[in-house]
């Protein structure tokens, strides 16, 4: 390639955010995201039993394994797909300028949207959890956050390839549908294999049953961007009294129990 | 295109002809009928054409999508100045041709130039030379036409200043704070048509710029091609409708099923593509009877009668010499009708013609 101009970089990415930034599903979703993170870490914060800091952290987890998704396939399932099909996108290709340069405009500019809702939801969240647990974890909060976004950024770049590859918009939704439920449907299918395999669901519930899963399991979180994000997430934190489970994600040890001997007894009632 | 002035060599009338370099025409002198053949002479001009004197040339052009074939081995030039038309049926594959000289789409095979820029090995250099407007475009919906225009104008490399006066000059000025998203249909291709202009580029490549839109639009459009074309412009267009074609266009090219089936100047393809009007006369008592009255009037083609209708073929300047000759003779007109010839008879005309 011969030359690259950032300034149309530049200028894709400002119209990208300006677009996106006034689209109502993208608020909507946006304002719950926030409400949620912040409600969740009043109240998970509050309760000390549930381990402070690292439950809520936990929680917060669980809300952005499944909201930043969503608000990285709505923002680039159409950007492509859609634009051809609306001829927006081929006035611009058609304008001086290089694929590429288009190409990563539209990834800086919808990224930096879907970048700020974790940083407003969390960031808020933060000081809740500030103001009742203490700051002292206040850096590995700042990586959580990072991660999140992380998260969004993975399903964006995937959800982008999705729109460039499909003709019409249509099949785009159809394509970001598919890509939001593989996360869901992938730890299920590991699972099952390992279980298969000669595993047992006792692995999971200590730490000496943890470290002796197998290598190819750890690694196969790679092909998920919300697990690779949840082990991420461990790590960072390094928890301790959290169980890391790959595909299930985290929960604190008494939790897990608590919610074993709950299926446990719904499965003797339903025998009965 | 030349138009020449002749005398007739018999009567001294004089008569003006219009014809392509090379060309022959026969001509019957209206005062004298002597009949007689005018070739037009060879244009040095045209006929040693320079490289470069092509605003846009296209040649080879194919386009497949999967078995069907879009454009079929297409090649033709388009000068410097000049308004050129792309005509043909939906589907013809106007659209897909117009996409592959942007560059817009992969193509199986080709060579296209813009401005003497090839479109693959200098890209950005032929794109800065052309202005796209493409078919039933769509803008942002969350986005003012001024936000619209003045993220195209620093696309395009030039200052924001621009957008106002042409978003001015297509008449958007009240609507210049709206979203784009609440525009009708007719404004969303005025914003179209503005931002073409943006770079001020030699080429203008349109596709479709008038379709599906009512008379007021169509008519600023025109008249920005008509004022593009003047500043020294090279425009080309397509278009589905022959009327929309003619007293714009110095040339058209016309295709089907992705295949050039004609190339010329408007003139001598509406000569070629002349389908006559049918009028249909309601006349009261009939029965089936041909009048006498206009049996032997100049220029009907043909003449047939049903019940109490009479369907004539005719050239469109005996129409009103038919309806008073009926009149005088006494018969009582209830009704008439004229079907004027549409772009889809002449392509069934021509289609059938070339097979």
């Amino acid at each position: 390639m011969v030359g690259f101009n950032f300034k149309s970089v530049y200028t894709i990415a400002k119209k990208e955010f300006m677009d996106n930034i006034r689209s109502r599903w993208i608020i909507a979703i946006s304002i719950i995201f926030i409400i949620l993170t912040i409600v969740s870490s009043y109240v998970a914060g509050g309760q000390g039993e549930f381990g402070g800091m690292e439950a809520t952290v936990a929680t917060l987890l669980s809300i952005s394994a499944l909201l930043i998704p969503l608000i990285a396939i709505m923002l680039g399932f159409s950007t492509i797909a859609g634009e051809a099909e609306k001829g927006a996108l081929y006035v611009v290709l058609s304008y001086p300028v290089r694929r590429v340069e288009v190409l990563l405009g539209k990834f800086l500019g919808l990224g930096s949207v879907l970048a700020l809702t974790p940083l407003i939801g969390f960031g808020l969240g933060g000081i809740v959890i500030a103001a009742t647990v203490g700051a002292e974890e206040g850096l590995a909060y700042l990586a959580f956050i990072g991660l999140s976004i992380l998260l969004g950024v993975m399903y964006l770049s995937a959800v982008i390839c999705i729109s460039a590859l499909c003709s019409t918009r249509v099949r785009a939704i159809a394509g970001g549908v598919i890509l939001f439920f593989w996360a869901m449907i992938y730890g299920l299918i590991v699972m099952s294999i390992y279980i298969a395999s000669g595993g047992s669901y006792e692995d999971f519930l200590s730490p000496s049953g943890l470290s002796s899963l197998p290598d190819w399991f750890w690694a196969s979180v790679v092909l998920s961007p919300n697990d690779t994000n949840q082990m991420a997430i461990m790590q960072a934190f390094g928890l301790e009294q959290v169980i890391v489970t790959p595909h299930i994600g985290a929960q604190t040890a008494e939790g897990q129990k608590r919610a074993g001997t709950q299926i446990a007894e719904l499965v003797r009632d339903a025998l009965k | 295109m030349i138009t020449k002035t002749i005398m007739c060599p018999k009567c001294k009338n004089t008569l003006t002809v219009q014809g392509n370099p090379g060309e022959k025409v026969h001509i019957t002198c209206p005062s004298c009928n002597i009949k007689g053949v005018f070739t037009f002479p060879i244009d040095e001009s045209i006929s040693r054409v320079v490289h470069d004197s092509f605003a846009l040339e296209i040649k080879d052009l194919t386009k497949k999508y999967k078995e069907l074939i879009a454009v079929n081995n297409l090649s033709f030039n388009v000068r410097k100045g000049e308004i050129f038309g792309l005509l043909g049926p939906n589907g013809a594959g106007k659209s897909t041709t117009i996409k592959a000289i942007l560059g817009l789409i992969h193509t199986n095979s080709g060579e296209i130039k813009i401005n003497g820029f090839d479109i693959i090995k200098k890209g950005i250099e032929a794109r800065a030379s052309v202005g796209y407007l493409p078919e039933r475009v769509a803008f942002y919906d969350n986005l003012t036409p001024l936000q619209t225009m003045n993220f195209l104008s620093e696309l395009w490399g030039v200052d924001k200043s621009v957008s106002k006066p042409l978003i001015k000059e297509v008449g958007l000025e009240d609507a210049i704070n709206r979203k784009v998203g609440t525009f009708s249909k007719g404004m969303v291709q005025l914003l179209g048509v503005a931002q073409v202009m943006i770079g001020k580029p030699p080429v203008y490549i349109l596709d479709e710029p008038m379709g599906g839109l009512d008379a007021r639009w169509v008519k600023i459009i025109r008249e920005k091609i008509k004022m593009l074309n003047k500043q020294g412009a090279t425009i080309l267009f397509s278009s589905h409708i022959l009327s929309e074609v003619e007293n714009l266009c110095h040339r058209v090219a016309i295709i089907n099923r992705g295949k050039l089936i004609a190339e010329d100047t408007v003139a001598n393809l509406n000569k070629y593509l002349r389908i006559k009007p049918r009028l249909e006369i309601s006349i009261s008592g009939l029965n089936g009877r041909v009048p006498e009255v206009i049996k032997n009037i100049e220029g009907i083609e043909a003449v047939n009668a049903n019940d109490d209708t009479l369907f004539i073929t005719c050239e469109s300047y005996v129409k009103s010499h038919i309806i008073t000759s009926l009149q005088n003779s006494g018969l009582k007109i209830d009704n008439i009708k004229t079907i004027e010839p549409s772009l889809e008879d002449a392509f069934v005309k021509l289609i059938e013609g070339g097979a």
